[in-house]
């Protein structure tokens, strides 16, 4: 199979549509933002469906989709600013969340990109090498981010649960 | 990974709005046009270079299918009739996008069914326009009456699309879709489908294409697919017949003919399967009968 038939990205989307709404609410806070970020990565999925060259690919591809669309509306209402890439690895994790609060409330108070390795990594349960193709970044950067994200959220896990 | 297993389970529980489906589909009914409207451009851009070379596109067309299925969307180059895009525009009204592309059936003679059809979808185009910017108000009324701000409203934006898509051809017949679409809190479109035989001037029926079993040929493809649908987990997003779900095709029932010549049956969203699953189609391959 060379290319997707654009009634399989249909189906895709239609299938998954909780997934991808969850994910887009977990960035934006905001039911009505989430479902247009939906409709906004879905139209331009559509329109650039001859950019995804491999069918296995479809999930990271769309998923970098979706997450390019609720960080530029982050973005328009600075409502958050990317960090320089320094920032967020080396050294960054002396500075740990308090960890009395739940899990999931320190993961929403991690940076952007860091926020995206775990919520891919253990909500999406995507490879790493699928969230390496999500975010653009190799596969050792997506390594260290997810190692950061963890040692901020104070959270030790073993080689196989981390990279399972 | 079981660190994270409340917090995964926190977020599965995010609550699933009914809309999705609806802006879901939205969102896959904008990009289909986009995409087509990408793809007509383009090529209307290279008939125009190679307007000297017609013969040769001609040619093109029947050799290479790929291009034969993107070149449907532009219009046909026939001697008996065409169908022409006769208003086109782009543009943006207030919060209003429009996307418009009207289609028209040019015939050599005046020709009954041409002008009937022309009128009919430029009275459909219409009310569409209409329709819109009314829903936009009672819209705007009723988000500023339930507690928006007014620079909150101007933050929203409404798309309308009016598109058409030739799904086949041949010298004297024509099949071909128009969609109205409407996308802002809610979304919708309407299709409507035109079979035409244009040498004698009536539309196509399926019993044309099927024979005089046309009823029980298309009932049973169909039910045959909607059985097939049902994943392993019991699911399907066809409704089931006690829910109104499908029960028979009649003289009403929509449908379109592929390029190689298979009548394909087609409900409108919510008419017989989940919202979420848009207008489902069905081609109905039993082709014993097909002249």
């Amino acid at each position: 199979m060379s290319r997707i038939h654009e009634e399989q990205l249909t189906s895709f989307f239609v299938e998954n549509q909780a997934r991808f709404y969850r994910l887009a609410y977990s960035y934006l806070k905001n039911r009505e933002e989430a479902l247009d970020a939906v409709q906004s990565a879905v139209c331009r999925a559509l329109e650039k469906q001859d950019s995804l060259q491999e069918p296995d690919a479809l999930r990271a591809w769309f998923y970098r989709i979706l997450i390019n669309v609720c960080t530029d509306m982050l973005r328009r209402q600075k409502r958050v600013t990317l960090l320089p890439p320094e920032e967020l690895d080396e050294g960054s994790y002396e500075d740990p969340l308090p960890a009395d609060e739940l899990l999931q409330r320190r993961v929403e108070e991690l940076p952007l990109e860091l926020q995206t390795v775990i919520k891919l990594r253990f909500y999406e349960e995507l490879s790493l090498k699928e969230i390496s193709e999500v975010t653009g970044w190799n596969l050792n950067t997506v390594k260290t981010r997810l190692y950061t994200a963890l040692k901020k959220l104070r959270v030790s896990l073993e080689g196989e649960e981390l990279y399972g | 990974m079981d660190e994270f297993k409340d917090a995964k389970k926190a977020y599965e529980d995010i609550p699933i709005p009914d809309e999705l489906g609806g802006r879901v589909w939205a969102g896959v009914c904008q990009g289909r046009a986009n995409r087509r409207r990408v793809q007509r451009r383009r090529l209307l851009r290279t008939v125009g270079s190679l307007a000297a070379c017609f013969a040769l596109l001609i040619g093109g067309l029947n050799l290479f299918p790929g291009f034969a299925s993107a070149a449907a969307d532009i219009p046909v180059l026939g001697g008996f009739f065409q169908v022409l895009t006769v208003r086109n525009y782009d543009t943006t009204e207030g919060q209003i996008n429009y996307h418009v592309s009207v289609p028209e059936i040019q015939t050599d003679a005046d020709d009954a069914l041409a002008r009937k059809v022309n009128e009919e979808i430029q009275e459909r185009v219409d009310a569409h326009l209409e329709e819109t910017k009314q829903l936009w108000e009672e819209y705007r009324e009723a988000y500023l009456a339930t507690g928006g701000t007014p620079e909150e409203w101007e933050q929203r934006q409404m798309d309308v699309i009016v598109d058409y898509e030739i799904r086949s051809q041949t010298d004297t017949t024509v099949s071909f879709v128009v969609n109205l679409f409407q996308g802002s809190f809610n979304a919708y479109n309407k299709l409507y489908f035109y079979n035409l035989d244009l040498a004698n001037d009536r539309d196509i029926t399926l019993e044309d294409l099927l024979g005089e079993d046309w009823v029980e040929i298309c009932n049973t493809a169909i039910q045959k697919q909607i059985d097939e649908s049902v994943d392993e987990n019991g699911f399907t997003y066809f409704f089931p017949p006690d829910k109104g779900g499908f029960s028979t095709v009649d003289e009403t029932t929509s449908f379109y003919i592929n390029a190689d010549g298979t009548p394909v049956v087609v409900f409108p969203q919510y008419e017989i399967a989940a919202g979420a699953a848009g207008a489902v189609e069905f081609p109905i391959r039993e082709s014993s009968n097909v002249g």
